[in-house]
């Protein structure tokens, strides 16, 4: 692996990062501008930004002539009648100017979060209650698969994973109807449990085939000093699979954080909604012209699990190296 | 033991839980929605929870995010809590989509008091999720002083009284209060008029020439989403075309909604017609229909399902925008908007232009905004709407909304819709709507006829023909295949008499006789 | 592989005890559901109505449902593409990373391709929606911006681009968690085998398609066969995005499924179109595992 050849492999990939993050890249800059700028054109730095530089600038070197603002649009007057560009452009004193200008910038995450803030609690409660369920279930039932023979094991297994292929569209409204008749409307647990329910299959699979790798003299030595099952299983096996934990614990924050059609429908709630579908309840509703309201509940949705990301791609990273996607 | 990598982690985890900590409760009343009420308090402690879906007027919210967050509901909440110490009311949200309104209505946990479209509850009424309010509304209104109207009866406490008492459902009863009143106009953008020589205008010939004017000298046009066009333009189109032969067709007269729906044409009317050849490719009024919308499809926006119109229209690369009073509050509010902008109506399509028109004046379409119904998680204390304490309640805070001094706080606080409580005036920006809303009632509206199955596939089809992408030959298939299957559905799902609106058919045969262009089925 | 002797009762008991939980959660959550559906299609119900039983009505009438061709047409189309671009596009990314000298700049690159990931779903379909696709989106207003402004349009709603739009959201596929994958897949690969192939003359391309290629097709499959299971029975992405519209254009069966189910309250169709879906993802998952299955054996032969 040559140094020249590297440089074209950077470009490429640069390119691949460019035109991935490009959306992104606009929805950040959109999110500090208001939507009359974006109304009035689309590529632009944010003007409250430029204005407070200007105005800080004026400010510092005593020119307090040069802070202006145009005067709000009055109330009250016969609608149509008024051209904001006939509106006066007065000097403003600089205090006044830069709150004015922050708050045009952060008008869009100041009422986003107004919003979002409760989703967040709930799909933060949601997403860790799934994980924790899934990886305990997950992994006894994974350790049972992989380690234990009985009658049946191996078509119980095949039954269970060929459970993964039922379009969840199929199951939705009979689903929908059970948590009605057990009570479990806008609640918590109308989504944890069908969650864990879910997300257990794919976890079985990956526990079961990182338990099946492990060598049998491990078991064998702790069998002799006498462990019974449960120590084998506390003692031994779990530290060893703290990264498949964290793959699957990972995997299923991701699918959890993304679910959108089953919170939509059975928890209607304001008070219980999540990330999800509170963001698509925000865009089809009045909010959805208000652009920089929008792009701030984008970005301001991702917080969390870019948080996540930060602090778990290690050992994501080490759980997947580690051969866990074998099929 | 702290280790120094560990103090980024514990600095985000701290500004986490600060972020997410729930703000102090005078902040939380206004929120989106009001939540219920805080556990332990007073509120709480009262025997009936009420929950009120409010729509437009969820206190929280900014409507077309202008102005600051709406409170009214909660002014007026609170005025009647004190006169009801037995009852608390919390306003929620309700996204407006059918299918939330189908899982929650037969589950029973839908809001008490809500917000929805009558042609959603038409559907439905068998099902028994709504509760009838004609009892109520013959009865005054407790909240009416003597002399003024609702003294006599809660039905006289409405402005347009025929828009309001039309909203009656086909089995006769009355599902829902129209609270408010919206509807559709053109707005456009008189400078650049001004620069034409253009004016608002006075029939179809003129507009269409004053669209190609204004497309040649380099505007949109008309900017409309596809759903107003096939919603509003079908309806009006089909009003010019059908309304000269309406003597003929119009099967059934009900007295109760003759007032103001005179000769409006009722699912069931329209099943049959559909049997003797109209709304076909036989009948040449149809065919016109379709033939007049695509004509005039050249002059809107290429897109027609964008979301931003009204970026089009304030950056005047649109000359006119069709849409309804909503839009009034972002255009009055803007404040970079750079030119002057008024307000017209559609103008009626002459005989010169299409030979089955009547060239009368175009009809109104528009009606009730925000429709409050009763549903049945109203009378979940005992299950019997006739012994529930709780549906009184309910009732009662209806009725109270309806009182002018707090229809003026929870209507006029948002410069949207015009309200239909006698003795409260309009923004006089809304003036030009309710001059609007004095013309008739259209002939028919498609939308509210048949099922969602139907609608859905109409709009799509229709957007599909307008952006052609299907001809006009397949496109008339496909609408009779969909005409087929909802009225088959309907006759079965509704148990139609068909004998008597054959008796009417027979009936007006002199009326039909020597008018052109009648599909053959109907000769 | 454990022993062969005859476990004690109360071990197999024991088992199975352990395995409640999950079979529990399975049954109620996945099996009731499933049972339910599948009786339901043999009947006419809506929501808050009366059943009525009509047998094989609803399965004889999807097929000739006018939106039927449609809906499989583009269900086929997007799940080729998907599977295409989703198994081939992260594997050329994963092998450039690969290939970089400095492991600082591996890890970093596979970090970078990571973070689209923090954004939810609903949000990354709402931005290219909007954001993207919409009449001032990126798209749009950069073809302005070259003096191509006619080639500006609606791209969700001119029926004609529809369906290549919703295929490309996502653009350009480089979906961290596939690549990852794949990168773990090639690390795999021993060392010597590259030594092996560089000596008997291999290099650059031919390296990739003969060693690297067949050595983590075990990681295609996975990929494969989640990607289409997922588009198969996938139709989030739809109902943010067009909702099937223009007319019925970019339409697929989930998305009918749901209509039908929610907004049509025709309970009894919906679930026949369910089952449909069903049995579809079933046989294409056993086909799959039987073509790569032969595959594996004829390159674990060849080695």
């Amino acid at each position: 692996m040559r140094k020249r050849g590297d440089i074209l492999v950077h470009a490429i990939l640069l390119v691949f990062v460019f035109l991935t993050m490009l959306p992104f890249l606009f929805v950040i800059n959109n999110s500090l501008r208001t939507n009359t700028e974006m109304y009035h054109s689309f590529f632009g730095l944010p003007k409250s930004l430029g204005n407070m530089a200007r105005f800080t600038w004026c400010h510092l070197t005593g020119r307090e002539e040069g802070i202006r603002l145009r005067r709000p649009m009055p109330e009250g007057k016969a609608a149509g009648e008024v051209r904001a560009a006939d509106l006066p452009i007065e000097q403003v004193p600089y205090g006044g100017a830069m709150a004015r200008l922050w708050d045009d910038l952060t008008r869009g995450y100041r009422y986003s979060w107004d919003v979002l803030r409760p989703y967040m609690v709930n799909t933060i409660l949601v997403c860790l209650a799934t994980a924790a369920g899934v990886v305990l279930i997950g992994s006894v039932s994974g350790y049972v698969f992989a380690r234990y023979r009985f009658p049946g094991s191996k078509a119980l297994f095949v039954g269970v994973l060929s459970l993964m292929m039922i379009p969840a569209v199929l199951t939705l409204v009979p689903s929908f109807l059970l948590v009605k008749q057990l009570g479990l409307l806008n609640s918590y647990w109308v989504l944890i449990l069908p969650y864990t329910a879910g997300g257990q299959i794919f976890a079985i699979f990956l526990f079961k085939g990182f338990f099946e790798g492990l060598p049998e003299e491990l078991f064998e030595s702790a069998r002799l000093d006498g462990a019974g099952h449960l120590a084998l299983y506390w003692h031994i096996v779990l530290p060893l699979s703290k990264q498949i934990i964290a793959v699957v614990a990972i995997m299923n924050i991701l699918g959890t954080w993304n679910n959108f059609l089953w919170p939509f429908i059975t928890n209607t709630d304001p008070k219980y909604h999540v990330v999800s579908s509170g963001l698509y309840i925000m865009g089809t509703s009045q909010v959805a012209e208000n652009y920089s309201t929008m792009f701030a509940a984008y970005l301001l949705s991702s917080i969390p699990l870019l948080l996540l990301f930060i602090y778990a791609t290690r050992p994501f990273l080490r759980g997947v190296a580690s051969g866990a996607f074998k099929a | 033991m702290l280790k120094a990598r560990h103090i980024p982690l514990a600095i985000i985890l701290a500004v986490g839980v600060w972020a997410l900590w729930p703000p102090s409760d005078d902040e939380a009343t206004v929120r989106l929605g009001s939540g219920p009420a805080r556990a332990g308090s007073d509120k709480a402690a009262r025997p009936y929870q009420l929950r009120v879906a409010p729509g437009l007027y969820l206190p929280g919210t900014m409507p077309q995010s202008v102005g600051k967050p709406l409170k009214g509901l909660l002014e007026v909440a609170e005025k009647f809590e004190q006169l009801y110490d037995d009852t608390h009311i919390e306003f929620v949200g309700s996204p407006g989509v059918r299918e939330w309104l189908v899982t929650q209505l037969s589950a029973g946990t839908a809001p008490d008091i809500l917000n929805v479209n009558v042609e959603n509850v038409w559907q439905d009424v068998q099902k028994g999720w709504y509760v009838p309010l004609d009892a109520y509304l013959e009865q005054p209104s407790p909240f009416a002083r003597p002399g003024e109207p609702g003294s006599k009866q809660w039905w006289d406490v409405f402005k347009y009284q025929a828009i309001t008492r039309g909203k009656a459902a086909p089995d006769g009863k009355s599902y829902c209060i129209s609270y408010d009143m919206v509807e559709t106009g053109i707005f456009y953008n008189k400078d650049v008029f001004d620069k034409l020589g253009l004016r608002p205008p006075k029939d179809w010939a003129e507009f269409l020439d004053g669209q190609q004017r204004l497309r040649e000298a380099g505007y949109i046009p008309l900017i409309v989403h596809v759903q107003n066009a096939t919603d509003w333009g079908v309806d009006l189109v089909f009003d010019q075309l059908y309304y000269p032969i309406l003597g003929g067709i119009d099967l059934r007269k009900d007295p109760t909604r003759e007032a103001y729906l005179a000769g409006y044409l009722d699912w069931d009317e329209i099943c049959y017609l559909y049997g003797k050849g109209f709304f076909t490719r036989q009948d040449p009024r149809w065919r016109e229909l379709w033939r007049i919308l695509k004509d005039w499809r050249r002059y809107w926006g290429k897109d027609l399902s964008t979301e931003d119109m009204m970026r089009l229209f304030v950056t005047e690369k649109g000359a006119m925008y069709w849409s309804a009073s909503w839009v009034v509050q972002k255009l009055a509010r803007d404040p970079d908007i750079p030119f002057r902008w008024g307000i017209f109506y559609l103008p009626p399509i002459p005989p010169s232009v299409s030979p089955y028109s009547g060239g009368h004046e175009m009809c109104v379409i528009g009606g009730a905004a925000v429709q409050y119904v009763v549903t049945n998680s109203a009378f979940k204390d005992t299950g019997d709407p006739a012994t529930s304490e709780r549906l009184k309640r309910a009732i009662a805070f209806l009725q109270f909304l309806t009182a002018p001094e707090n229809a003026d706080l929870v209507t006029n606080e948002v410069l949207s819709m015009l309200p239909n409580v006698r003795g409260v005036e309009p923004h006089p920006e809304l003036k030009p709507f309710d001059e609007f809303l004095k013309r008739r009632y259209t002939t028919t509206k498609w939308w509210f006829t048949f099922d969602m199955r139907f609608n859905e596939i109409f709009l799509r089809m229709c957007d599909l023909y307008l952006n052609d992408g299907i001809a006009e030959e397949p496109y008339l298939e496909w609408t009779e295949k969909n005409l087929d299957f909802a009225v088959e559905t309907t006759l079965r799902r509704k148990k139609v008499d068909l004998e008597a609106l054959d008796r009417a058919w027979r009936q007006l045969a002199p009326l039909r006789a020597g008018v052109k262009g009648l599909p053959d089925g109907a000769k | 592989m454990g022993q062969s002797r005859r476990r004690p009762i109360s071990q197999n008991l024991g088992c199975y005890g352990l395995l409640a939980p999950t079979f529990l959660l399975l049954a109620v959550f996945s099996v009731v559901p499933f049972v339910w559906a599948f009786t339901t299609s043999f009947y006419r119900y809506e929501i808050g109505g009366e059943a009525t039983w009509v047998g094989l009505t609803n399965y004889i009438e999807y097929p000739q449902d006018p939106t039927c061709g449609i809906s499989f047409r583009n269900l086929l189309f997007l799940t080729t593409f998907s599977v295409v671009v989703h198994v081939v596009f992260p594997l050329i990314v994963a092998r450039l990373i690969f290939a970089l000298s400095s492991e600082r700049a591996r890890y970093a690159y596979r970090i970078i391709f990571l973070v689209p990931i923090v954004v939810p779903g609903v949000a990354v379909l709402m931005i290219w929606r909007g954001l993207v696709y919409g009449d001032n989106g990126i798209v749009n207003e950069l073809l302005r911006l070259v003096g191509l402004a006619e080639v500006a349009r609606g791209w969700l709603s001119d029926p004609n681009t529809v369906l290549w739009a919703v295929a490309c959201v996502g653009f350009p596929f480089a979906s961290g968690i596939n690549i990852l994958i794949y990168y773990a897949g090639l690390t795999a690969i021993p060392e010597s085998v590259h030594e092996a192939a560089e000596l008997d003359g291999a290099s650059g391309l031919g390296k990739f398609f003969r060693i690297d290629l067949p050595l983590v097709l075990s990681q295609v499959k996975l990929l494969v066969i989640l990607t289409v299971i997922g588009a198969v029975q996938g139709f989030q992405g739809m109902f943010i995005l067009t909702r099937g519209q223009p007319g019925f254009e970019s339409m697929v069966p989930g998305l009918w499924m749901y209509f039908n189910a929610f907004s049509f309250q025709r309970m009894g169709y919906a679930c026949a179109i369910g089952v449909i879906l069903f049995l579809i993802i079933l046989v294409l998952t056993v086909l799959n595992l039987k073509y790569f299955k032969s595959a594996e054996d004829m390159t674990a032969a060849a080695t």
